[in-house]
């Protein structure tokens, strides 16, 4: 097993929080994150910022809107 | 994966309407329209596939034109030029996509015309220490741990302004990723950006939410330093 190292991991964070990489890629991630704390930190981060962006992001439409576009069908 | 459509990289001031006609001639190709169903048929399917949607597609319009005045009138265009199209809309393949892109497209072609938005045609052209850092972040004494912890009390009212003061094409990046969960390409053929284009967009639009979320987490005193004791009780 060879860690691939904090260069390659920081580099692809962005794209391992959004599942975009090669399962390959993903599994060298994934381990070297259970290995290192800085960049299990830095995943972190930017985790959070995704769920908290979730959240905060939820809305209702306002029944007034859901009304009007029923009945212009 | 669907296949990528000319018209789609075009930059026409009818691009909805040209879309609509692309999606139309790639299901021609594909073989098949329902376009032979009774319009009552047509109504319930659209209302049982597409109606659902209403709640997200707001959401999206909410931090897109960032007033619900403004986000109510693009979701009813929205509906209503997908509602014009949907005899073409292709069963089985993606309807949130499709619903997006309508959407995304409406607003680009619209509403933002009537916005001041003066980055627009140059902010991909910027460089990262122009747009500012989130480098330092994480310096001193603040370990990431920590300022995870600080984004993570805020609350959503900072997390939706910061949100919408980055610049809008890495805004609508940000969301279609984060909030919406599109992949890059969805987001590419959305955009009708490059793949490249979209992970830049991301990459410096999530750069700066970073940092403004920094800012407002230090305002409320729960910068790294005292998250322990944060001053607000949320």
């Amino acid at each position: 097993m060879t860690d691939c190292g904090c260069d390659k991991a920081k580099a692809e964070l962005e794209e391992y929080l959004h599942r975009e990489l090669s399962d390959e890629d993903f599994r060298d991630v994934t381990e070297h994150l259970e290995n290192c704390e800085d960049c299990t930190g830095e995943h972190l981060v930017g985790l959070t910022m995704t769920l908290k962006m979730q959240k905060a992001c939820q809305e209702k439409a306002p029944d007034e809107l859901r009304s009007a576009i029923l009945n212009s069908l | 994966m669907r296949p990528e459509l000319d018209s789609w990289a075009m930059d026409d001031h009818e691009q909805v309407e040209v879309e609509l006609d692309a999606i139309d001639s790639e299901d021609i190709r594909r073989g098949a329209t329902r376009s032979s169903l009774p319009p009552a048929e047509l109504r319930r399917l659209f209302e049982e596939q597409a109606i659902p949607f209403m709640d997200q597609l707001y959401a999206a319009a909410m931090r897109m034109t960032r007033n619900p005045a403004d986000a109510g009138d693009l979701v009813q265009e929205t509906y209503a030029k997908a509602y014009s199209a949907f005899a073409q809309f292709q069963q089985g393949t993606n309807l949130k996509a499709w619903l997006y892109r309508i959407l995304t497209n409406t607003f680009i072609n619209g509403y933002r015309k009537n916005q001041r938005n003066p980055y627009q045609n140059t902010i991909d052209d910027l460089e990262d220490w122009q747009l500012g850092s989130a480098e330092s972040l994480t310096q001193g004494r603040s370990t990431r741990s920590a300022e995870a912890e600080a984004i993570d009390h805020l609350p959503d009212s900072d997390v939706k302004e910061a949100l919408q003061s980055i610049p809008e094409d890495f805004r609508l990046a940000v969301y279609l990723a984060d909030v919406e969960g599109f992949a890059y390409q969805e987001i590419a053929d959305i955009m009708k950006t490059p793949v490249g284009t979209v992970m830049s967009r991301l990459h410096r639009g999530r750069r700066l939410l970073r940092g403004l979320l920094a800012d407002y987490a230090r305002e409320r005193g729960f910068s790294a330093a005292s998250t322990a004791s944060p001053r607000s009780t949320t």
